[in-house]
């Protein structure tokens, strides 16, 4: 298994005058590449702070993150952008698609800032990957005029569009109905058997499911690792259980 | 109570806006508030200085007189004359740090322990003690001799007495403060010096008699009775036909008059700083219409809360009336205050130029008068903007406003973005973002292009002024002179008018020429200077018509003024060989003189004057007239004294080009300073809206500088959309606008020229501005936090 992304001692303190909240003390984790890798935890964890640190879109106090073997801590902001742009992919819990812009736009921009392809072959792979999420019908519409699904699945489209080397997806799930997040899940989850490496954070068991290696965040530590075979869907119930009884023995 | 807690909570919330509104009335109200100390002081201290000083509601300047006592028994006893004093005076011509004098000084006896003139420190920064006695050989001037012959303290300044080289130095020892003739604008001079001197030019000027050059003669300032009810006109024409006072005047003028030239400079660039003032204002009201509107969007939804508890929409329209009346009141009060030093400034800095010293205090009424209407303006149109307030439904509160919309922007969901094409593209995406961003937000740039038109429109409106005045004060010169010119050339020996453009010609063709004369005629018994022209449709007519028939004269506003004459009236003229009635056809405009004379055609003249080739001065137009200088100097050197050469300049010229480039960096600082509060106060708010979408944008790897950009060509397309519109508008209405303005300083012919510098560079420069200050102010998405997309 190659380690695509890995934090080494990785810290995150927050100050607010003389208070000091310590989320993350010296985390130490590796991601590998194709894995759907979950992070969990109860709330207040600081999962969403070690995906934001991992990610380098918010600086750590501590600690080293290396994106395939390149140290990504000392990168400079243009780099990162770059970075950003090129390699990585992200999904919200708030879709946070730009307001003004349609959905097609959304993911067409995106693809533009990466670079990657002519003008035409951006334009086409936004088309498909619209088409693929099922909301092609909706690509002129804004934001605003869609349902959190299809934004949801526009904001996937958007991460996916410069075929990213690792996607991140912070709780995807959250703000979703039943049916919406079904529908998302399926899509992360085919990405992922397509090859796609994710590393998505999440309170869900159900959305935990869907991934082969989930992390039990506590205290900003990482307590516990649980692995599971890749997702098939006749053993979701089963996936479901394993991964209930694991985060019982956990106290979840 | 809720009132004040919401008040006090609205200030804290609201402090950026409020701050900037503050600033905008500070920079009006210093500007306004400026102008009318400048303006109100200036010509209050005039007239209380001509009446402390002496100076009588009509002055004669007289020469040659036998007895000056007989004449003032004379005048003094005409009806309705009150009181008649005489000041001894020496004309002279004069030469200063190699500049020669256009017209003839005035060498003033000074008696120690006068009060008749204030005296100014060496900096000319304040007043100082009259001196126990002025010493032979020292001379004060007025401070306008700085701009005008560069004179410092301890130069020295030669007065031609007498042919043969009997010249009299004069070493600078200060500078007085003249009120009647101390402004650039006035080309005679008064110089203040002792009595040995004075006794000793006029024992030269009686010794040397028909080879004298300087002229003994006094000042008559000549009082009205307190109770008499007859016009100056009338006494001015009185005295010229009941005393033998116009047998030996070489000017007069009334107090009013004189009041008026030496006000002309400060009078005329008051009026371009009032208009460019009230432009500030109509700014202010329109970022105050801005601020209330982000405020009321931004405050929606407290509002609707604060309602459903019971607060009444009046209540919440008062508080927020209150909030910007304290800013605007505190920016008006910071205004005032900076009045005083702000004026104490503008005076040292115009002293050289308008001779004097202009009081610093605040004309306490018109203030208030001009304050209570900034108030009124601004505090009626922020309560007119403030009426939304009370059409906001508590239910936004109660339901989240973003859910509405966003159900209604469903339903218009199919027609909505049937309206979006093509949009963003990958090259020049940066630019498509901003366009974008534009688009979707287009009512919170109105402001700034608002702005942008207002300040191009003035900016191009002042620079088109000052390419119409150009870098040698063409323009002003044309205006001033009866007749437009390059070069005048005037023989004054054997030379031929041949030889003479021979010389010129050989430096550049002449494109155009006419022939200008200078002679003394009387009008009504009056002497006045005519401009005898070849060509008389060159005069610069402001009514009526040009003298184009024989028995046709044109006059001067000051002159017809004087005379109680206008168009249409008939006047008596003398010349040296008899005199006729003539018909005034029109009036014109020439500075000359202080505007005392008039213009008559070569044939009208002929028929009272002798025609000699001398008195005639060859005025030429040239293909190169950047060859003027060259030709000065070669037809100086080869001729020597037989030539008299002048370009379109005059002495003074410096001084108005000087007020003119001051005005200019006062109005571009101000604009700057503008554009920056604009930019920044309409920036901030777009900024914190859009903090989220930035966010997400670099997310998306966006980099910093990249969205700093896109955000700085937003501010740059909207400023360049408000530089074109202010460009038109300034295209359309400068002239109209200007001539308004310019009629104050007597000049009717203003006609700016449109060139590429006046036309692209201010709304180039405004739009880059804008730009800038949008760059600067965007260096804070470099500081957006990405962590505000997470939940956690």
């Amino acid at each position: 298994m190659n380690t695509i992304l890995q934090g080494k001692k990785i810290s995150r303190i927050f100050r607010q005058g003389s208070m000091r909240n310590t989320v993350l003390d010296q985390v130490d984790i590796s991601i590998y590449e194709g894995d759907f890798t979950v992070i969990m935890g109860s709330s207040g964890a600081g999962k969403s702070t070690l995906l934001y640190a991992l990610s380098g879109m918010d600086p750590v106090s501590g600690g080293k993150v290396f994106y395939k073997d390149r140290e990504i801590t000392s990168l400079k902001e243009k780099q990162m952008a770059n970075l950003r742009a090129k390699e990585f992919g992200f999904v919200f819990q708030q879709t946070n698609l730009v307001s003004n812009l349609t959905l097609f736009e959304n993911v067409a921009v995106a693809g533009y800032v990466g670079k990657k392809g002519s003008t035409e072959e951006i334009r086409d792979r936004a088309g498909r990957l619209l088409r693929q999420m099922k909301i092609d019908k909706a690509q002129n519409r804004f934001p605003s005029q869609v349902s959190g699904g299809e934004a949801q699945r526009a904001a996937i489209a958007r991460a996916m569009v410069g075929n990213p080397g690792l996607l991140f997806a912070d709780e995807p799930t959250g703000a979703l109905n039943r049916s919406n997040t079904t529908e998302v899940l399926n899509l992360l989850t085919d990405l992922n058997c397509s090859g796609q490496s994710i590393l998505m954070v999440t309170h869900d068991m159900r959305a935990a499911a869907r991934g082969n290696r989930i992390l039990y965040l506590e205290d900003g530590k990482v307590l516990d690792e649980l692995r599971l075979p890749p997702y098939s869907e006749i053993r979701e119930q089963n996936r479901e259980s394993k991964v209930s009884g694991w985060l019982s023995g956990l106290r979840w | 109570m809720e009132k004040n807690i919401l008040f006090r909570r609205g200030i804290k919330r609201q402090k950026g806006s409020l701050i900037g509104i503050s600033l905008l009335v500070f920079f009006t109200v210093l500007s306004l508030f400026t102008v009318l100390a400048v303006s109100l002081n200036g010509n209050a201290y005039i007239r209380s200085e001509m009446e402390r000083a002496g100076f009588g509601q009509l002055t004669a300047w007289v020469s040659d007189v036998p007895d000056v006592g007989d004449l003032l028994q004379e005048i003094s006893s005409q009806e309705g004359i009150g009181e008649v004093q005489s000041q001894n005076i020496i004309f002279s011509e004069y030469e200063g740090n190699g500049i020669e004098s256009d017209s003839e000084g005035q060498l003033i006896l000074w008696q120690p322990g006068e009060t008749r003139y204030r005296f100014l420190t060496d900096d000319m920064g304040g007043y100082r003690q009259a001196p126990e006695e002025i010493r032979q050989g020292e001379v004060y001037v007025s401070p306008s001799m700085v701009s005008i012959m560069d004179l410092q303290v301890g130069d020295t300044i030669t007065f031609p007495v007498a042919r043969g080289g009997m010249n009299v130095d004069l070493t600078v020892a200060g500078y007085y403060e003249d009120p009647f003739m101390g402004s650039s604008m006035i080309g005679m001079k008064g110089f203040l010096i002792s009595g040995a001197d004075y006794g000793q030019i006029i024992e030269t000027v009686e010794q040397e008699g028909a080879d004298a050059l300087a002229r003994s003669g006094a000042m008559l300032h000549i009082f009205v009775q307190a109770d008499g009810e007859a016009e100056i006109d009338q006494i001015n024409q009185l005295l010229n036909s009941q005393t033998s006072l116009p047998e030996y005047t070489e000017e007069i003028h009334s107090a009013y008059t004189i009041g008026s030239f030496m006000m002309i400079l400060q009078n005329a660039f008051c009026a371009i700083l009032a208009a460019f003032a009230l432009i500030l204002l109509l700014v202010a009201m329109v970022v105050l219409g801005h601020s209330i509107s982000g405020i009321v969007e931004q405050e929606q939804k407290n509002m609707g809360i604060l309602k459903t508890l019971g607060v009444t929409g009046r209540t919440l329209v008062l508080v927020q009336e209150m909030e910007y009346l304290v800013a605007i009141i505190l920016g008006s009060i910071m205004g005032t205050f900076a009045v005083i030093p702000f004026t104490r400034v503008i005076s040292a800095m115009t002293v050289t130029t308008t001779g004097l010293l202009i009081p610093s205090g605040i004309p306490v009424l018109p203030c208030l008068g001009v304050f209570s209407v900034i108030l009124l303006l601004l505090g009626g149109y922020a309560a007119l903007r403030m009426q939304r307030i009370l059409h906001i439904s508590p239910m936004e509160a109660i339901y989240d406003a973003s859910v509405f919309m966003r159900s209604e922007s469903r339903r218009k969901g199919k027609e909505k973005s049937a309206s979006v094409s093509s949009g963003i593209q990958k090259n020049g995406l940066v630019f498509h973002l901003a366009v974008r961003q534009l688009l979707s937000g287009r009512k919170r740039y109105l402001s700034a292009c608002l702005v942008a038109c207002f300040l191009v429109f003035f900016a191009s409106l002042a620079g088109r002024m000052n390419s119409w005045l150009g870098t040698d004060g063409q323009g002003m010169m044309d205006a001033f002179n009866p007749a437009d010119l390059d070069l005048g050339v005037q023989a004054m020996g054997e030379l031929s008018e041949e030889e003479m453009e021979a010389v010129v010609r050989s430096y550049s063709m002449i494109t155009d020429s006419y022939d200008l004369a200078m002679p003394t005629v009387s009008v009504n018994g009056t002497n006045y200077t005519a401009n005898v022209i070849t060509e008389p449709e060159r005069f610069h007519i402001s009514r009526g018509e040009a003298c184009m028939d024989p028995d046709e004269v044109v006059l001067t506003e000051v002159t017809a003024a004087d005379l109680g004459v206008d168009v249409g009236s008939t006047v008596m003229i003398r010349g040296d060989t008899g005199s006729r009635e003539y018909t005034v056809s029109g009036i014109y405009h020439c500075a000359n003189d202080m505007g005392a004379n008039l213009g008559m055609s070569r044939k009208g003249y002929l028929s009272i004057g002798q025609d000699e080739p001398r008195i005639w001065c060859h005025h030429y137009f040239l293909e190169d007239p950047s060859r003027k200088e060259a030709i000065t100097s070669a037809l100086e050197t080869a001729y020597g004294g037989d030539v008299h050469v002048h370009q379109n300049t005059w002495p003074g010229l410096s001084g108005i080009i000087m007020a003119m480039h001051l005005s200019l960096a006062f109005m571009y600082g101000m604009i700057a300073v503008f554009i920056a509060i604009v930019t920044v106060m309409a920036g901030k708010k777009i900024l914190n809206a859009e903090q989220r979408d930035l966010a997400i944008y670099r997310s998306m790897g966006c980099s910093a500088g990249m969205l700093q950009v896109s955000f700085a060509i937003r501010f740059g397309i909207i400023a360049f959309a408000g530089a074109v519109a202010g460009t038109i508008c300034a295209a359309v209405l400068t002239d109209p606008f200007v001539s308004a303005v310019m009629r104050l300083a007597g000049i009717s012919n203003f006609a700016s020229h449109p060139a590429i510098s006046n036309l692209l560079v201010p709304g180039a420069a405004v739009t880059l501005l804008f730009f800038a200050s949008a760059w600067l102010l965007a260096v804070k998405i470099r500081r957006t936090d990405m962590n505000m997309l997470t939940v956690e």
